[in-house]
């Protein structure tokens, strides 16, 4: 068996003992972006870092950090951020907003621009990831819910696991259940007001992390929750289906923007164009992640509520601004009223 | 067990040798702690004092708010009273094992050893996710008690604080047994002779000559437990739920979800001073009775 060199072979293998090389002299750009810890950082290294790597030859820094702990952490800073992207949900985006920590967003510069909806895209930011917040339930013990005022009723109510107002999705399901006695966005007395007078018949009142357990051990059997966590206990063989309320899905979305002082400006806007990608989002959509896609190139996930994003902006959104500065007052009532 | 056997002997090597104080040795550590723990907490105190959330101005307004609400004062109550319980249980469950593992053979005692710390192998994330299977509406204990017919109605232990201190009980026995264990081993078994000689009941000889000498053991035991079982935010939060309202759990809202570090920073210092209270009584319980023998 004689070696023979190809034409090919020799250019590929030239190419390949050049490749270091190559690499070495334009020497590769990076972007520092805080991510949440857990899944969320899972899914960036996993599939963003790469896809940017890949596409434009950039690193990406992860900085774990909880949306509250990014706000603070630029904010002890002070002029120098201590990365160039953040990642928000709707509260300490505005937050961040009032204290002028983001730059101005020009979504011109993304390649994947046309593929995201209009609604996702602002002067400071772009949507990455939607939630949709519903009613989830086990069908195999409970018949469907038709909306938020059925979790007050038999047979849900004795099967019913409560969360608080620590979450993004606790929150916004607390203010949907006040606007049905009589409440709004900014007033949440009557849902505490009638919970309080189910509160010996609820199953469970729990921390948001320990609801999905709770879940899957039976100990509840209605919530409300967003598909991710329907989606992702599903694929773990939970009985749970999710109901959309009769007053309709609530949806908020997690932003992305670009720190305010950011000297890396070109990489940022290339990190968050990667990230809102056909690819990327195709990907993020798969289990384990289950988040919901912003690109509308990507097929939506058959146990979604909703065929299209477009139908999206029929969803309940609600306006943190107002939110916000009651958030606090609302916890407390919340520790208060449901206390033994 | 002895520690001091473990170390090599300081052997002298004449002049040479540089001398050391034990000062310079202690330093490295001294220095760590002096950064990473002595300056946060001062830092902790200098925040609980400003007055607004966003930290502009310093004032006494939420040492106000915190010790003028009655519910604030449950709340401390109730963690104290959380500690006290696991406590009792700890003691009333460990300290009789404690009396098996000194009577046993050298043998046993390293496998019963073995037991008591296997738990601390596992985190303590995954014991306290363990318990909610154990006591959840559809957990092992509910279907004994339903398979047996003791009860129509599955019973409800999550989100209780007799389940709380159920899981808290097992989670926490290391913390006191290994302690318990050390001490009641160096305990000389003539004394139980002398003391069956004289005529003392085995009740007599428990209550007259094990328990004191081997209450350093116990208090130090219970100490940890207290300590550990007042702060246990994971368990208190997934087993307890959010309808039993502790401190750990207060803090974590005010300084993660709410962002308002001086109140946070308040009912932090409220927690460590109620706990370190509660702990300097049982360390003083603990030397008197420790005394009444060894002075």
């Amino acid at each position: 068996m004689s070696p023979t060199l190809s034409r090919r072979a020799l250019l590929a293998g030239t190419a390949a003992l050049a490749a270091p090389l190559a690499a070495r002299a334009q020497k590769p750009g990076s972007v520092t972006a805080a991510i949440y810890p857990g899944a969320w950082e899972e899914a960036f290294r996993d599939l963003v870092a790469p896809a940017l790597k890949k596409s434009y030859n950039i690193e990406l820094e992860m900085q774990a950090l909880f949306a509250v702990d990014q706000v603070a952490k630029f904010a002890a800073s002070r002029g120098a951020p201590p990365f160039d992207c953040f990642v928000l949900d709707p509260g300490p985006r505005a937050t961040a907003l009032e204290r002028g920590m983001f730059e101005k967003f020009d979504a011109s510069k993304l390649a994947s621009r046309a593929a995201i909806p209009a609604a996702l895209v602002d002067e400071w930011g772009i949507g990455c990831n939607a939630q949709v917040v519903g009613i989830a339930y086990n069908p195999k013990k409970l018949p469907k819910p038709k909306g938020y005022a059925d979790l007050f009723k038999e047979p849900w109510v004795s099967r019913l696991g409560l969360t608080g107002f620590g979450t993004t999705f606790g929150t916004v399901s607390l203010i949907e259940i006040a606007k049905i006695f009589g409440g709004s966005e900014t007033n949440i007395d009557p849902a505490l007001a009638e919970l309080k007078k189910v509160l010996p018949k609820i199953a469970a009142v729990s921390s948001p992390a320990a609801l999905p357990g709770l879940f899957q051990q039976g100990q509840c059997d209605v919530t409300y929750t967003n598909t991710q966590t329907v989606t992702t206990l599903k694929d773990r063989g939970v009985d749970i289906e999710f109901a959309v309320p009769e007053t309709g899905a609530t949806t908020f979305l997690t932003t992305l923007h670009i720190a305010k002082g950011c000297e890396n400006m070109d990489a940022a806007y290339k990190y968050i164009d990667t990230a809102v990608s056909k690819g990327v989002q195709d990907a993020l959509q798969k289990p384990p992640y289950n988040f919901i896609p912003v690109n509308k190139e990507v097929a939506l996930g058959k146990d979604l509520p909703m065929r299209s994003l477009d139908e999206m902006s029929k969803f309940v959104t609600h306006d943190w601004s107002k939110i916000n500065p009651l958030r606090g007052q609302w916890i407390d009532r919340f520790n208060r009223e449901m206390a033994k | 067990m002895s520690s001091a056997a473990a170390l090599p002997a300081p052997r002298a090597r004449g002049a040479a040798a540089p001398a050391l104080s034990p000062w310079g040795l202690a330093a490295p550590l001294g220095l760590a702690y002096a950064a990473f723990f002595a300056a946060p907490l001062f830092m902790l105190f200098a925040v609980s004092f400003y007055a607004d959330e966003q930290m502009t101005r310093f004032g006494l307004d939420q040492w106000r708010r915190f010790l003028f609400d009655s519910f604030h004062w449950k709340v401390i109550a109730d963690t104290l009273l959380l500690g006290l319980k696991a406590v009792a249980a700890t003691v009333l469950l460990g300290f009789p094992l404690a009396l098996v593992y000194r009577a046993a053979s050298p043998r046993w005692q390293r496998v019963l050893l073995f037991v008591v710390i296997m738990p601390l192998l596992t985190s303590v994330v995954v014991r306290t996710f363990a318990w909610i299977v154990i006591l959840g509406r559809e957990g092992v204990v509910n279907q004994l008690v339903l398979g047996l017919g003791l009860a129509a109605e599955p019973l409800r232990l999550l989100q209780t604080e007799l389940g709380l201190v159920i899981s808290l009980t097992q989670i926490e026995m290391p913390l006191l047994l290994l302690p318990l264990l050390s001490v009641m081993s160096r305990i000389d078994p003539n004394l139980m002779d002398a003391s069956a000689s004289l005529g003392a009941s085995p009740w007599r000889t428990l209550f007259r000559v094990i328990l004191p000498l081997a209450a350093p053991g116990l208090a130090a035991g219970c100490l940890l437990v207290f300590a550990s079982a007042t702060t246990a935010f994971i368990s208190q939060s997934v087993i307890g739920g959010g309808r039993l309202v502790y401190l750990p759990s207060m803090i974590w809202q005010q300084a993660m979800i709410a962002a308002h570090w001086p109140f946070a920073a308040t009912a932090a210092i409220a927690l460590l001073v109620s706990v370190s209270a509660v702990i300097a009584v049982i360390a003083y319980a603990g030397r008197v009775a420790g005394g009444r023998v060894h002075g």
